[in-house]
């Protein structure tokens, strides 16, 4: 869902898109256009000079995807694979801290 | 009042549907069927149908959306609460959460879902109406309500009354701000009436019949208030008439413009005790007094259809429970931590923690529930109350049954003799679950809860509250905790600022800041010094509280900034 403190962007940085699935809620990531992931990993990494065409892109298209709450996550510059800068964005890439076998990667796991 | 036998069928505890209420629910259902299609649809937009789910008590949070089930007053019958544990094994996680307002949430809930939940909760009278938006909330209730020894008088009925007063009333549907009403009919606050919109504390009137002091303008959040003592002697008769006018008042001249000022304590600071008083007297004298009457046939009518426990226990029950207590000092740990005197010979009530050590507050699997309500169909007429403390109780339990109780309870991870004490910890969802939220609630609790996991420790340290709140909307009632705990951000990192000295009983108070935030990895180790040093300088058995109260702060500040 769309907060206030996901505003905070560094203009050298880079960030991710999401959102939530609107059936059934679920955190989603942006891969390509029209195209989600419930893994971080996959996201798309977008420079921060790039990133608000690229929300209102995928803003414009949120219901016909079958999304709701599109917005930007600032990402760590210096890791291999998108982290999120916040906790509060890093718990919704990850999972709740408080159900390890809650995390997205395992769901995918079970319903392989 | 007369006194009116009710039918068998009748629930124990709680008003029994008729087929009024059972026909509206089933529309209500269908309606939301319906919106929740147009959504999906796309001929509603999120803006449009955001309000609509909120009023059914669907929100989007964190990870997916978050049913919130209203459970009046706190009371269950055991149809219900196994009900709640096939919603949480067949459309969730397999696990509920009790809330601070006597409520259930599920936390992974699918919007193509909701509808047929919602159905299948209205089979077994429950439903989701105004567990969010600004209007009347929820009523709380006593948790010991019909069983305390200590009662004066018996709230249930009234939070009833009140329940069907406030559920979709025209007038106070769309009020500045949500509004929380608590009841209890004890001189021994549990409900926390002070911290609420509206409290009440019922009591017999000189006449024999039954009168509430009202407290107003109490609440947690960004500003923590204790109420203001309004009135101590509001016939039962004006109850509804009373209420009407307070609430009117607070609709006409609450906030709409500043969301943070728009709850009734701000209007009732603005306006001081007195200019508030004045201006609903002044609309009560205007009403239709016939109209709003709460005649006693009315009262007697609601009652009727409220199921009653029938009360014989051996007259060697209390015996019995001496000697299963001398048989066994675990068992008999428990039942010094976990029950409440009863009013009736040869009962108890007993309180079922759902604290485990370095566990979550308030979370119930749905096996868990399934032998909860087993429990309470075999030894507790099938009632099941919910605690604001986020436990559950069962209210009427003869004393030669309760080991049986408890050995059930211990076999399902049920039986944490901690109530009342560290490890009874109050904790929001925070930001494993809350959109709101700045920081983890849980790890904190599941952290403290681990550390004093150990039954003795507990008890040498005796009672004490501990609340925690990730975030300052106050959920986890940390400005009424001994301890409280509120979860900041900084720069999207977790930082735990503590309070000290809250409660939120007859003798409320808001707890004061400490000193500066802590980081996550200390916070633990900073409360833990602190027990210590109270444990150090305590008087004879006072509680953490009044050692707080006596010496002030500034040992306790010593103790936790001294390393941290």
């Amino acid at each position: 869902m769309s907060d206030v403190r996901n505003n905070r962007r560094e203009a050298g940085g880079s960030s991710v898109i999401t959102a939530n699935r609107l059936l059934d809620g679920r955190i989603v990531w942006q891969v390509g256009e029209a195209a989600w992931s419930t893994l971080i990993d996959d996201a798309r990494i977008i420079p921060n000079t790039q990133i608000e065409a690229a929300i209102a892109q995928a803003t414009a298209r949120q219901q016909e995807d079958g999304l709701v709450g599109v917005y930007g996550v600032q990402i760590e510059s210096d890791d291999a694979t998108p982290t999120p800068v916040t906790v509060r964005e890093r718990i919704r890439a990850f999972g709740p801290t408080v159900h390890p076998d809650f995390t997205p990667a395992a769901e995918l796991e079970a319903h392989a | 009042m007369p006194d009116t036998l009710p039918a068998p069928a009748l629930p124990i505890g709680h008003y029994g549907y008729d087929q009024v209420d059972r026909a509206f629910l089933a529309d209500r259902v269908e309606q939301f069927r319906d919106q929740v299609a147009r959504r999906i649809a796309g001929t509603l937009s999120e803006d449009e149908f955001k309000p609509l789910r909120l009023m059914n008590g669907l929100y989007l949070q964190l990870h997916a959306y978050m049913l919130r089930i209203a459970v009046p007053y706190g009371v269950l019958d055991s149809r219900q609460l196994r009900e709640l544990a096939h919603i949480a094994r067949t459309y969730d996680r397999d696990y509920g959460h009790f809330t601070t307002r006597q409520n259930l949430q599920f936390n992974w809930i699918r919007l193509e879902d909701t509808p047929d939940i919602l159905a299948r909760l209205a089979d077994v009278d429950m439903h989701a109406i105004q567990t969010s938006g600004n209007c009347i909330r929820n009523v709380t209730c006593d948790q010991f309500a019909g069983a305390a020894q200590d009662e004066l008088v018996d709230p249930r009925v009234h939070a009833e009354i009140l329940r069907q007063w406030s559920t979709l009333h025209p007038e106070f549907t769309f009020l500045p701000r949500k509004f929380k009403i608590a009841i209890s009919g004890s001189p021994n606050d549990r409900v926390a009436a002070r911290f609420h919109d509206i409290g009440l504390v019922a009591k017999p009137a000189p006449d024999g019949g039954t009168q509430f002091d009202v407290f107003v303008g109490g609440g947690m959040g960004r500003t923590p208030i204790v109420g203001v003592h309004l009135r101590d002697d509001l016939p039962e008769e004006d109850l509804l008439a009373y209420l009407e006018a307070m609430v009117r008042v607070y609709n006409e001249y609450g906030r709409r413009d500043n969301i943070y000022k728009a709850r009734i304590k701000i209007l009732v600071q603005a306006l001081g005790t007195e200019g508030y008083r004045q201006k609903v007297d002044a609309e009560f004298a205007a009403m239709n007094r016939a109209r709003y009457r709460l005649p006693p046939e009315t009262v007697a009518a609601i009652r009727a259809r409220f199921g009653t426990p029938d009360l014989h226990a051996p007259d060697d029950a209390a015996a019995q429970l001496d000697r299963a207590r001398r048989a066994d000092p675990v068992f008999d740990r428990w039942v010094r931590t976990n029950t409440h005197p009863h009013r009736a010979p040869g009962y108890i009530s007993a309180v079922i923690s759902l604290k485990p050590a370095g566990g979550i507050p308030g979370d119930a699997t749905s096996a868990q529930m399934d032998l909860v309500a087993d429990l309470a169909d075999r030894h507790a007429f099938g009632e099941i109350r919910v605690t604001h403390m986020q436990n559950l109780v069962l209210g009427h339990v003869r004393q030669d049954e309760l080991h049986v109780v408890w050995q059930a309870l211990r076999g399902a991870g049920l039986a944490s003799a901690n109530i009342g004490l560290i490890g009874d910890i109050i904790a929001c969802p925070g930001l494993d679950y809350c959109a709101l939220a700045n920081a983890r609630s849980i790890p904190i609790a599941q952290k403290l809860g681990a550390r004093f996991a150990s039954p003795e420790l507990q008890e040498t340290i005796g009672p004490i509250e501990i609340k925690i709140s990730g975030c300052i909307n106050a959920c986890g009632h940390h400005h009424a905790g001994h301890i409280g705990i509120l979860g900041v951000d900084k720069k999207g990192e977790e930082y735990f600022q503590l309070t000290l000295g809250g409660s939120p009983g007859s003798d409320a108070s808001v707890g004061q800041i400490l000193g500066p935030a802590l980081p996550e990895d200390a916070t633990v180790d900073a409360i833990a010094r602190l027990v210590d040093a109270y444990l150090v300088h305590r008087a004879g058995g006072e509680r953490f509280l009044d050692t707080y109260r006596r010496l002030g702060a500034a040992l306790f500040k010593d103790a936790v900034y001294a390393t941290a």
